[in-house]
């Protein structure tokens, strides 16, 4: 078998595999627990990919992500509330289109800011976004978030059961990365590479770079909307820690933590990223320090991730 | 060499820099397919008037004509796309994306970059070609900050006729290179099509006076003499000011 084709069939293996967790693991005792925090896993890691087509791609440095993020998270809850509708489309429809929307006001301000400036906008306008969620408590529940969020259905279809959620946010997982690996290979991911390198030369080509990183800012932000959806139907609840620096910063940790220069580096970076948060506290101490340790670590000696090393090591083993 | 034609004006064009005068209304009429070199001492204003030109400084007073149409503080992508390329002084390039993929990046540029599809044979072909037409054969695969100082000129130069240009604009083509390397991009840049329109900043003078149809000397912000190569070698003020420096 050729190499890309070994490729894809592994890759389609993989995210079979991944889709059926719930399935193949109910045996094992801690089935329910382990699908839980994968779950979230995969949905911090749909944030972090959407980030990473602003940081990796691009070279735009974003530190309010979550605030398209919380802002799906918010519209898909609160559409189905007001139109008392558990659909699913509409809930992504929702999402998709605030995320978006809000995503292009914030970009047409922030996109013409460059490096640390670019930083430190998106970061202020995300506090903005937090101050508006936290007061707005008549459609958000303000301080006390939004509880009881429906679960979603889809032509008959309940989303309801751990199981069946879990095969929901794998699925939309496995699309998000398709999408992205499509981005990836055309123009428009080449261009952005090319903004990311060298946005003078970009110009003087003749590419629009306000409208390329509008673009790109756009289409990240209703990526992350589809992941706060999907956050919020996973812990029927939606609050400002959706929208807060907190979710913005493990989005930006598990793009750097996993690495920016692959497709799947950032889905790596979320799985260590939680790991550490959730399941590291119950068997050590100070758990909470790792993650810090961790940043500083990769930050400072291993600036290509951890994906990056793996490459790095495989072509040392394989070199003659 | 089309006769008749204004591709590009500039009429009383000024620029200060906090009370310097970079440009202190310089007005150009150059024609379609002519061969123009900007001379002229550090600090005349040569580049100053390719960053007006290319849309990348607004001038504080003065106008731009592109084959008749104003240009005048217009965005760089948008004259780009009305036919301006440029060779950068100092390499502006995609430092760590390979040859070939520079190219492509450039040759992308007139579709825009709003596309599903992936780069085609036919794309990838055609890079090749540009690849080949500056000597760079066989080297697409080298990152551009891997390529040598000559080869990362001559890929300036790819990525200014991937756009298909109709106007030029060639800042110091051959600095910083060997004797060998400038005799090769100078024949490569006389090879060129007789349609597109040059414009040429240049400090060796035997490049200039290879290139060039017509020459204008640029001194404080100001065209001092404009004309012919021959006349304006023998003018004597250009000679003070300038030439003498250089050709003794």
């Amino acid at each position: 078998m050729k190499r890309p084709a070994a490729i894809a069939a592994l890759s389609i293996l993989g995210a079979a595999a991944l889709v059926t967790f719930p399935l193949w693991s109910s045996g094992w005792e801690s089935s329910r627990y382990a699908t839980t925090i994968l779950r979230d896993m995969l949905v911090l890691a749909i944030l972090a990919l959407s980030l990473d087509l602003l940081v990796g791609s691009a070279g735009l440095p974003s530190l309010g992500h979550a605030a398209f993020f919380g802002a799906g998270a918010y519209a898909a809850a609160i559409a189905a509330q007001r139109l008392g509708s558990d659909d699913l489309l509409l809930g992504f429809a929702a999402a998709i289109v605030v995320s978006a929307l809000l995503a292009l006001v914030i970009g047409l301000f922030a996109v013409r800011a460059a490096g640390i400036f670019f930083l430190m906008l998106t970061l202020a306008f995300a506090q903005m976004v937090f101050a508006l969620a936290f007061q707005a408590v008549d459609l958000t529940g303000g301080s006390n978030g939004l509880a009881n969020v429906h679960r979603p259905m889809l032509f008959g279809l309940d989303f309801n059961g751990p199981e069946a959620l879990f095969e929901l946010v794998a699925s939309v997982f496995v699309l998000v990365l398709l999408l992205l690996w499509r981005v990836r290979a055309s123009t428009y991911g080449r261009a952005l590479v090319g903004l990311r390198e060298n946005e003078r030369r970009m110009r003087a080509l003749g590419y629009d770079t306000t409208r390329l990183k509008l673009s790109a800012f756009v289409l990240a932000g209703a990526l992350a909307g589809v992941g706060g959806a999907l956050s919020g139907w996973s812990l029927r609840f939606v609050s400002t820690n959706d929208v807060g620096i907190g979710r913005s910063i493990e989005a930006f940790v598990s793009v750097l933590i996993g690495g920016t220069g692959s497709l799947v580096g950032p889905a790596v970076g979320a799985v260590v990223v939680l790991f550490v948060e959730r399941v590291l506290p119950s068997s050590i101490p100070f758990a909470e320090t790792v993650l810090g340790v961790l940043f500083i670590v990769f930050v400072a000696a291993a600036r290509q991730g951890i994906v990056g090393l793996a490459r790095a090591a495989y072509a040392r083993v394989r070199a003659p | 060499m089309t006769e008749g034609r204004v591709m590009i004006e500039t009429r009383d064009l000024r620029r200060e820099f906090g009370g310097v005068k970079a440009l202190d209304g310089v007005s150009l009429t150059i024609a379609e397919g002519e061969r123009r070199a900007i001379i002229g001492p550090n600090g005349a204003g040569k580049t100053t008037l390719f960053n007006i030109l290319t849309g990348e400084l607004e001038p504080t007073a003065g106008r731009v004509l592109l084959a008749g149409e104003d240009a005048t503080r217009r965005s760089p992508h948008e004259l780009a796309r009305r036919g301006l390329a440029r060779m950068y002084q100092r390499n502006e390039l995609f430092e760590p994306l390979p040859a070939r993929e520079n190219v492509r990046l450039a040759l992308a540029a007139a579709a825009g970059p709003y596309r599903p599809a992936s780069p085609g044979p036919r794309d990838r072909a055609a890079a090749e070609v540009l690849l080949e037409r500056v000597g760079l054969e066989g080297r697409g695969g080298v990152p551009a900050r891997s390529l040598s100082h000559g080869e990362r000129r001559q890929l300036e130069l790819a990525l200014a006729l991937a756009q298909r240009p109709r106007v030029l604009l060639l800042d110091e083509p051959t600095a910083g290179m060997s004797p060998a390397e400038t005799a090769r991009i100078t024949e490569l840049i006389a090879s060129f099509d007789r349609a597109l329109t040059l414009v040429i900043v240049e400090h060796d003078m035997d490049v200039v006076f290879r290139l060039a149809d017509r020459i204008s000397v640029l001194h404080e912000g100001r065209v001092l003499v404009e004309g012919a190569p021959e006349a304006v070698r023998g003018d004597r003020t250009v000679n003070e000011v300038y030439l003498g420096k250089v050709v003794a």
